[in-house]
This record gives C-alpha cells, sequence and structure tokens, in this order.
C-alpha cells in the first residue's frame, strides 16, 4: 500500500517522467488498482499535452525577438566607431585646458611681481618720503616726526630694501638709505642725550616727551632705564627729605614712636603712587609686559632708600644694641644689664609695622606685575610664561628691601620672646587672689601677655614671625608657666590643725608621722595654713583656666589669622604652617588638665582621705548585729550614717567655695569612689542580723541619697556592689539568694563573684554555713 | 586626633648650612624630583608625608628651615618640639662641616634632651670634589653620638634609608617611652618627662 500512495507525490519530478514506473504496472493484480493508475496516467498525458501546446505557441514571438536582433548589429559597429573619435576629442580638450591653466598660472606670478614692484615703488617712494620727512623734521626739532619716519623706515622690509638697492634704482636708493641711516643714528643719540638732559634737570614734560620717543627707535630697554632713573630721583629725593624730616621731628609728636615706620611706608607707598600714574603712558608707548623692567629699576633705589631708613631707625632706637642685651640676659638667665620689657614694646610695635608695610607693598608689586605679564603673555609659549613668573619671584625674593626686613624680623623674634618671658615672670611674681575668686590675676595676666604678643607678630603679616612667636609660646607654657603651677601644687595642701585636734592625738601624731615621710614638718601657725590651703585650691582653678585660655587664645588666633593670609600669595602654604604650630600649643591644653587631675588626686589623698577613712571606720563600732529593741533605738537616735553626712558636708564645704564647680566636682566623685571602697572594706569585717542588715541597707541609702545630690555624677555605679551586699544581707533566708541570681537576675548585673556573694551570707550571723556552701551559684 | 589616618605622628626638622641641599632633600623624599635651579629657603617650608613601616602608619611632618643666618631666629623656634633633626652638611664643602660644632650647641640649646640627631653628608655624587671624608665625619658624628648617614639628593642614593630609618628609630623610642611612662607613675611635677612621643600615638 505504501507504494500505491507515494505516485501522487511524484508527480513533480524534474526529469517529466511519469510518476508510475513501468514495473509498477506490471506487478498490479488488482483491478481496482490498475484502473486507478490507468486514470492517472490519463490525467498526465493530458497535462503534457497542454504544457506542449503552450511551447509550440512561443515560437513565433521567439523568432520576432531573433530578427530584431539581427538588424541591431551594423548599429552596434557604429557606436564604437562614435566612442573612439569622443576619446579623441577629450584627450584633445584636456591638454588644451593644461595649457590655458599654465598661461593663468604665469599671468598669476607675473600679477604678484607687479605687485611687489609696486611695494618696492611704494617702499622706495616711503623711502624717499622719510628721507626728506625726517630731514624736514629733524631741521624743525619736531623730534616726533621724525622718530615716527624712522619708525616707518625700520618697520620697512629689509629684504625689500636690500632688493632695491640691487635695481635700477640702486644709486638713489643707497644714497636714501645711507642719509635715513645717519638720521637714525643721530635722531637716536640725540633724542637719547636730550632725554638723558631732560632726567638730569627733571624736566618731566621732557622726560616724558622723549620717553615715549625711544620704543619708536626701539630703544625700549633704554627708554625705561632712563624713566626709571627719573623717578628713582625723584623718588631719592622725598625719601631724604622724608627722613631728615623723621630724624629731626619732636620726640612729643604723636606718630614719633612709629616715625621710621611712617617714613618707610610714605617711600614704599611713593613707589606705589608711581606705579599708578605712570603705568598708563608704559603700557601705551612700550606696550604690555614692560612694568617688570621699569620696577627692577626702581627696587633698586627702593632697597637703597629703605636701608637708609632702617638704619637710622636701628640707630636711634638703639635696636641692636637691645638685641644684644636681649640676647645675653637669655643666654645666661641672670645678667647684670637688663632691659625693662616694657622698654621695648614701641620698638617691637614699629618693626612690626614696618615689616607689614614692605609685605604690603611687596604684595603690591607682585600683583601689578602678574597682571601686566598676563595681557603679555596671553598667547605666549609656556616656557616664556614659566620664565616670567621666576623672574618676578626672584624680584621680590632677593631684593635688598626683602632682606633688610627678614633681619630685622629676626632680631625681633628674641626680642619679642623676652619680652613676653619677663612680662610673664611679672605677672606671676606680682599674683594675687581677691577674696572671693576662684583663680588669681596671673593665668589671665599670663594669656593676655600671650595674646599680645603673638597678634603683634600677626601684625608683621609674616607667616614665619607668627609661627616663631606661637612656638615660643607653646614652650613658654608648656614648660615654664606649667613649671610654676607645678611648683605651687608641689608645696602641697595641709592638712588641719583643727581637724587634728578633733581627731585626737593619736591621729595627729601619725599624720605628723606622715608628714614627716614626705619629708616636711608641719610649722605653720593656722592662719599661714590656711593660706596654703587656698593657695593650693586658687591653683587648681588655675591650671583649669590655664587650659580653658589656651583653647580659647587658639580659637581667636586661628580667625585672626585666616583673616591676615587668607588673600595673601601662598596663603595656603602659609595657613598650613600656622595652623600645625596652633595646634601644637593647642596640645598644651590637655597637658594642663593631666596637671589637674594629678593635683585633684593628690588633694584626695592628703585632705580626704585620711578624714574619710576613720569616720568610715566608726561603722565598726555600731553593732550590726542587732535585735528588735536595738533597731528601733536606731531608728531614733541615728548611730552612724547622718553624723557621716554632717562630716562629710563640713569637710567638703572648703571644697566647695574654693573650686570651681567642675573641679569641685571631680574632687566629690573621687570621694565618694573613696567610700564606696572603704564601707565596702568595713562592710565585711562586720556582723550583721536580720534587722541589722535592714539597718545597713536603710543607712546605704541615706548615704547614696546624700552622695547623688552633692554630684552630678551619678554614683549608682560606684555603689552597685555595696547595694549588692545590702540586698543579700536582707536576705530571709539564705536559699533566697537564688530568687535573685543567674536566670532570675533580671535587669539586675551582680557586680559580686559567686565567692563574694557567699562571703557575704557569711557576714549573717543567723546563716547557716552549710546552706551557703551548698549553693548552687 | 585619634581619628586620624595614622598610628604615629613625628616631626622632623632639618637644618645646617645654607646650600648643603635641605630642600632639595625633602623635595627628593616627598615629591620624588631633583628641582632644577632650587633657590634658597626663605623662613621655614612645612612638609607631610605619610609612609608605612611593617604595617605602621606614621607620618612625617617636615619642617626645612632656612640656612641663611638672618632666619635663625625663626628656625630656632622649632627645635623644641622636633622629635629629629636632621643635621645636614656638604660633603664638598669644608666650611659646612667645620660648622656642625656650632650647630650642636643650637640643638644643646634649644632642642629637647630626648631629640634623635642624624648627620648627614650631601652630594656624594660629586665625589671628584669631596673635601670631608667619610671616615672624619663617621669619627665626628660618633664622638657626637649620632647617626651618620652619606646621600645624594640629586642621584636619589640614600635618602629614602634616611628618612626611613629615622623613623624606625623614632617607632622604637616612642615605644620604649611608653614603657617607662607605664611603669612608674608619676607624682604631680616630680620629674614626669614631658611625653612628646606618646601623645602623638595611638592606643
Ligand atoms: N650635585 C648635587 N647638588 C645638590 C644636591 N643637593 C642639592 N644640590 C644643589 O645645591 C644647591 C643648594 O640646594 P638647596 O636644597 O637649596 O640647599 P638648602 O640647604 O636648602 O639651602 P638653604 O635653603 O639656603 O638653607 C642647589 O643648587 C642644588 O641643586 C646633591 O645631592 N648633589
Ligand atoms: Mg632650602
Amino acid at each position: 500500500m505504501e507504494e500505491v500512495g507515494s505516485p501522487a507525490v511524484r508527480r513533480s519530478c524534474p526529469a517529466g517522467l511519469s510518476a508510475v514506473r513501468a514495473e509498477t504496472i506490471e506487478g498490479l493484480t488488482e483491478l481496482e488498482d490498475l484502473e486507478r493508475v490507468y486514470a492517472q496516467l490519463c490525467g498526465e498525458e493530458a497535462e503534457v499535452q497542454t504544457e506542449l501546446e503552450a511551447l509550440a505557441g512561443q515560437q513565433s514571438s521567439i523568432e520576432t525577438k531573433m530578427l530584431a536582433l539581427q538588424r541591431l548589429g551594423p548599429n552596434l559597429q557604429l557606436i564604437e566607431g562614435d566612442a573612439a573619435q569622443l576619446s579623441g576629442m577629450i584627450n584633445f580638450t584636456c591638454s588644451l585646458a593644461e595649457n590655458v591653466s599654465s598661461k593663468v598660472r604665469q599671468l598669476d606670478l607675473t600679477k604678484k611681481r607687479l605687485y611687489q614692484a609696486i611695494q618696492r615703488a611704494d617702499d622706495i617712494l616711503d623711502l624717499k618720503f622719510c628721507t626728506d620727512g625726517v630731514q624736514t623734521a629733524l631741521r624743525n626739532q619736531d623730534y616726533e616726526q621724525a622718530a615716527a619716519h624712522i619708525h616707518r623706515y625700520l618697520s620697512l622690509d629689509q629684504s625689500v630694501i636690500e632688493l632695491s638697492r640691487q635695481g635700477g634704482e640702486s644709486t638713489a636708493v643707497d644714497a636714501s638709505l645711507a642719509l635715513l641711516q645717519e638720521a637714525e643714528l643721530s635722531l637716536k643719540a640725540l633724542v637719547t642725550k636730550r632725554l638723558e638732559e631732560a632726567v638730569a634737570t627733571g624736566d618731566l614734560p621732557q622726560v616724558e616727551r622723549f620717553f615715549k620717543i625711544l620704543p619708536l627707535l626701539g630703544l625700549h630697554e633704554q627708554g625705561l632705564a632712563q624713566f626709571a632713573q627719573y623717578l628713582c630721583s625723584q623718588l631719592a629725593s622725598k625719601a631724604e627729605e622724608n627722613l631728615l624730616l623723621a630724624v629731626g621731628s619732636d620726640l612729643g609728636e604723636r606718630r614719633a614712636p612709629v616715625i621710621f615706620a611712617d617714613t618707610l611706608t610714605l617711600l614704599l607707598e611713593g613707589i606705589a603712587r608711581i606705579v599708578e600714574t605712570h603705568q598708563p603712558i608704559v603700557e601705551t608707548y612700550y606696550g604690555p609686559g614692560r612694568l617688570y623692567v621699569l620696577l627692577t629699576h626702581l627696587q633698586k633705589e627702593c632697597d637703597v632708600q629703605a636701608q637708609k631708613v632702617v638704619d637710622k631707625f636701628i640707630k636711634q632706637r638703639d635696636y641692636h644694641n637691645k638685641f644684644q642685651v636681649v640676647q645675653s640676659s637669655m643666654m645666661r638667665g641672670v645678667s647684670a644689664e637688663k632691659i625693662e620689657p616694657r622698654e621695648l614694646d614701641p620698638v617691637l610695635c614699629e618693626v612690626t609695622l614696618m615689616n607689614s608695610r614692605a609685605e604690603l607693598y611687596l604684595r603690591f608689586l607682585r600683583r601689578r606685575i602678574t597682571a601686566d605679564f598676563e595681557v603679555a603673555d596671553a598667547v605666549a609659549a609656556e616656557t616664556v610664561i614659566r620664565e616670567h613668573h621666576q623672574s618676578l619671584e626672584r624680584l621680590l625674593k632677593d631684593c635688598q628691601l626683602s632682606r633688610t626686613m627678614q633681619e630685622l624680623i629676626g632680631f625681633y623674634i628674641p626680642m619679642e620672646e623676652y619680652y613676653m618671658r619677663e612680662t610673664v615672670n611679672k605677672a606671676v611674681a606680682m599674683d594675687t587672689a581677691e577674696a572671693g575668686q576662684l583663680s588669681s590675676s596671673m593665668v589671665d595676666d599670663v594669656f593676655y601677655i600671650v595674646k599680645k604678643c603673638i597678634s603683634r607678630a600677626l601684625t608683621s603679616g609674616s607667616s614665619d614671625c607668627v609661627c616663631a612667636m606661637i612656638n615660643h609660646a607653646t614652650s613658654m607654657l608648656e614648660a615654664d608657666f606649667r613649671e610654676v603651677l607645678v611648683c605651687k601644687l608641689r608645696a602641697g595642701y595641709p592638712a588641719s590643725a583643727l581637724q587634728d585636734l578633733q581627731r585626737g592625738v593619736s591621729s595627729a601624731v601619725s599624720l605628723m608621722q606622715s608628714s614627716l615621710q614626705h619629708g616636711k614638718i608641719q610649722t605653720l601657725g593656722i592662719e599661714s595654713q590656711e593660706q596654703a590651703k587656698s593657695a593650693y585650691l586658687v591653683t587648681l582653678n588655675n591650671v583649669e583656666v590655664c587650659s580653658e585660655n589656651i583653647s580659647t587664645l587658639k580659637k581667636n588666633l586661628e580667625s585672626d589669622c585666616a583673616k591676615l593670609f587668607s588673600q595673601a600669595a601662598g596663603s595656603e602654604h602659609a595657613q598650613a604652617k600656622i595652623d600645625s604650630c596652633l595646634s601644637d600649643l593647642m596640645n598644651t591644653s590637655s597637658k594642663f588638665k593631666d596637671l589637674l587631675q594629678e593635683g585633684l588626686q593628690e588633694l584626695n589623698n592628703t585632705a580626704i582621705k585620711p578624714q574619710v577613712k576613720p569616720w568610715i571606720s566608726n561603722f565598726l563600732s555600731v553593732s550590726h548585729n542587732i535585735e528588735e529593741e536595738e533597731f528601733s533605738e536606731y531608728e531614733a537616735n541615728d548611730p552612724w550614717v547622718q553624723q557621716l553626712v554632717v562630716q562629710l558636708e563640713q569637710l567638703m564645704a572648703e571644697f566647695k567655695v574654693g573650686l570651681s564647680p567642675m573641679i569641685y566636682d571631680t574632687l566629690t566623685s573621687l570621694m565618694t569612689s573613696l567610700i564606696a571602697m572603704e564601707l565596702e572594706k568595713t562592710v565585711f569585717k562586720c556582723t550583721f542580723s536580720r534587722l541589722g542588715g535592714l539597718q545597713f541597707d536603710k543607712e546605704l541609702r541615706s548615704l547614696v541619697a546624700y552622695l547623688s545630690s552633692v554630684t552630678s555624677w551619678t554614683i549608682r555605679d560606684k555603689f552597685a556592689r555595696l547595694t549588692q551586699m545590702a540586698t543579700i544581707l536582707n536576705l530571709e533566708r539564705v536559699s533566697e539568694i537564688l530568687d535573685y541570681w543567674g536566670p532570675n537576675s533580671g535587669p539586675l548585673t551582680w557586680r559580686l563573684t559567686p565567692a563574694e556573694v557567699r562571703q557575704v551570707l557569711a557576714l549573717r550571723v543567723d546563716f547557716r554555713s552549710e546552706d551557703i556552701k551548698r549553693l548552687r551559684l | 586626633v585619634t581619628m586620624e589616618d595614622y598610628d604615629y605622628l613625628f616631626k622632623i626638622v632639618l637644618i645646617g648650612n645654607a646650600g648643603v641641599g635641605k630642600t632639595c632633600l625633602v623635595r627628593r623624599f616627598t615629591q620624588g624630583l631633583f628641582p632644577p635651579g632650587q633657590g634658597a629657603t626663605i623662613g621655614v617650608d612645612f612638609m607631610i608625608k605619610t609612609v608605612e613601616i611593617k604595617g605602621v602608619k606614621v607620618k612625617l611632618q617636615i619642617w626645612d628651615t632656612a640656612g641663611q643666618e638672618r632666619f635663625r631666629s625663626i628656625t630656632q623656634s622649632y627645635y623644641r618640639s622636633a622629635n629629629a633633626l636632621i643635621l645636614t652638611y656638604d660633603i664638598t664643602c669644608e666650611d659646612s662641616f667645620r660648622c656642625l660644632p656650632e650647630w650642636l650647641r643650637e640643638i644643646e640649646q634649644y632642642a629637647n634632651n630626648q631629640v634623635v640627631t642624624i648627620l648627614v653628608g650631601n652630594k656624594i655624587d660629586l665625589a671628584e670634589k669631596r673635601e670631608v671624608h667619610r671616615q672624619r665625619a663617621e669619627e665626628f658624628a660618633e664622638a657626637q653620638s649620632m647617626l651618620y648617614l652619606e646621600t645624594s639628593a640629586k642621584e636619589s642614593d640614600n635618602v629614602e634609608k634616611l628618612f626611613l630609618d629615622l623613623a624606625c628609630e623614632l617607632i622604637r623610642e616612642a615605644k620604649q617611652n611608653t614603657l617607662d611612662n607605664n611603669e612608674s607613675a608619676p607624682m604631680p611635677g616630680e620629674g614626669k618627662n614631658i611625653n612628646y612621643l606618646s601623645c602623638c600615638s595611638i592606643n
């Protein structure tokens, strides 16, 4: 059946053969099959017939097409001929065009030459015109006109002039050139001479006149030099006049103490004014970028004149001598000759003022020259710009004015340091503690002085100078002034004689012994003892004020410096240096804080501990192994805690009035720790009944309540162990501890170890040791 | 301070005659270059470089002082807080070597007594111009109990070593110092050394 089903599929065989193979037919036996195959074959035959007919139908149209093709043949030959002809024509046109364009090129060249010829003719005419013009102008002394002609001549293309000389007119041109060159030389000489004369006589209109002419002749350098010379001589005469006035000025005058700073200021402002006035004509006639040259000349005169002012200052103010004296007295400590710091005050002010003026002036120069170079170097190469920048830096850094000022500041710093140290010493020596004041006069005085000295250094405008003074202030505070306070603390806090008496002979003796051990015998009278006490407390307050003052000083200086150095060139660098020095200053603050802690510890050890210990020990003499009757008795007449509170109150009273709230608070906290520690030790030495435990709990609560009321620190933590001990001593039965222990502890964190818990339980006389041992903690 | 990204902070101050190459040494170390036409330093320059030594971050604050006489009073104010001083001379300049005792007097007078001082002979690339023999310098340094090193800022010889060795030494001393200070708790003002080194370390 498969075979039978497939023929229909094979119909599309490309060979066009019947889909039914002969063998298949031969193999057919069934009629039905035969009929079906026959019908299929008939169908195929009909199809083939139709195809044949269609193909025969196409024959005529194919024949027509063949005919048309045959007719095209001769036409094609024609086209080939035409194409060859066309190609020949194109070649011809091409060479023709080639020909024409070369002629155009020639024409161009000719035209260019023609123009050059015209230019040359123009130049020659100009040359002639210039030659004649120069002569006439020179005759009429019209130097501007003459210079304009020479300028025209100088701006002519030199190669063109050369060419002209080779041309037919060579003799005429040569003659003109010779004349012009001669005129150029004589004009240069003449104008230069006239400028020199004008400079020499100080004739400003003539100076300006010839100054403007020189650049036309290419004499920029000479023009600037001459002009500068004029300005310098003006500067010099004015400066000498001012200096003479300064030296001869009345000492009583208001500005007398800063007269040299004022004189220097006049000089520097004079130069600034020159820049303001003359920069426009320099820029107009010489172009931008010339200010540097002009100011290099002017700076030389400035250096000379400034040096004169400084020399006079040094002489009249005895500056070097003062420095020598200061130097030697700082080296040797005590020296025969000593300067009153107050005497240095004016000269220190004046010298910082002088430096600040110089800094201001140099900053002005930098700004102006930089701006001028920027205009000139807008399209200049990187190397040129860098070179200009470097020359400017050199000018500012290496000028004598800078050096002279650096020298003055070099002397100033040790003198300011001396002033600071000496004045601080005075403040320490004159230290007074007003009644009712917590700290004494010297702390604020010292910081006032330090602030004054650094601020004065700051007015100099030199960051190095400020840094040096900050460094010296840091050294002085950290070493010397701290040492003053350390010495005062080392004198110690004397134990009160009155309290010694209260405590009875035995403790007085023991105190005596302890004093002996400390290497000092209490021989002070009551009055001087009181003084020593308050001196100690005042010193503690002073130490605290110091660390606060250091922070304030640092903050103030920080903002002052930021204001002063924010606009200056290289200000970030200066700022970074200052910040670093200031942070060193700030670090000394913590050194004072450490000292305060040590001083308080000492006070706690000498004044509080010896008193508080016996008061706590008194607990031992109050039995806590008590019955109902005693418990009620205690309730009526408190046996211990009330007195303790009164004693503590009395003890701390003098500290409360004598110490700053913060220090007092810290001291109270130290005392609280001490009480907690001592009481714990004491409790372990007692025995308790159930009611005794209750009694202790009451006492502890009163004590904690009192201590909480006198300090801002939380003291619950310090008393945590004691509170837990009270809880244990209050239990009904040993096993009740388990209600609070381990999983039952709830929010409670035990500060006692299991061993300690047993130890506390054992303090209860009514708890059996077997029960305690049996506990599983 | 404790939040900053270093374990130690040390102040190093370079001193020595003008022109011996202090600035070049610092620029070589901090910027890795030899500056052409280095001008004289005015006052004091300040640079910071953080290095890591065996996992310890050390911030070096380097103060490059001017050698010229007129800046002496400025530079002297930096001695006291310095942890280390690099005393530099020029091996091709006898004069700079002969000035060393003067510099040592300055150190004696102004620096704190825990300061670490290292003597550096610079410009060894100019061997043919040497005026100070190595042995002579070594003997001098030893007599003054200073470390000694020869460098060339130009050729970058021993420059890294100079600063790193110094940092190592300073770390060692700082550790020693914290140990010493923990052993004995001093009474107020009783000869407690000002704890320069440990104050800047993070614990
Ligand atoms: N050949 C050579 N020249 C050096 C070396 N170090 C520095 N110089 C040169 O010595 C000169 C001075 O170098 P500086 O680094 O400015 O000297 P300085 O000690 O900082 O000088 P002051 O700032 O004035 O104290 C410069 O010309 C440097 O190029 C070196 O290792 N080899
Ligand atoms: Mg330098």
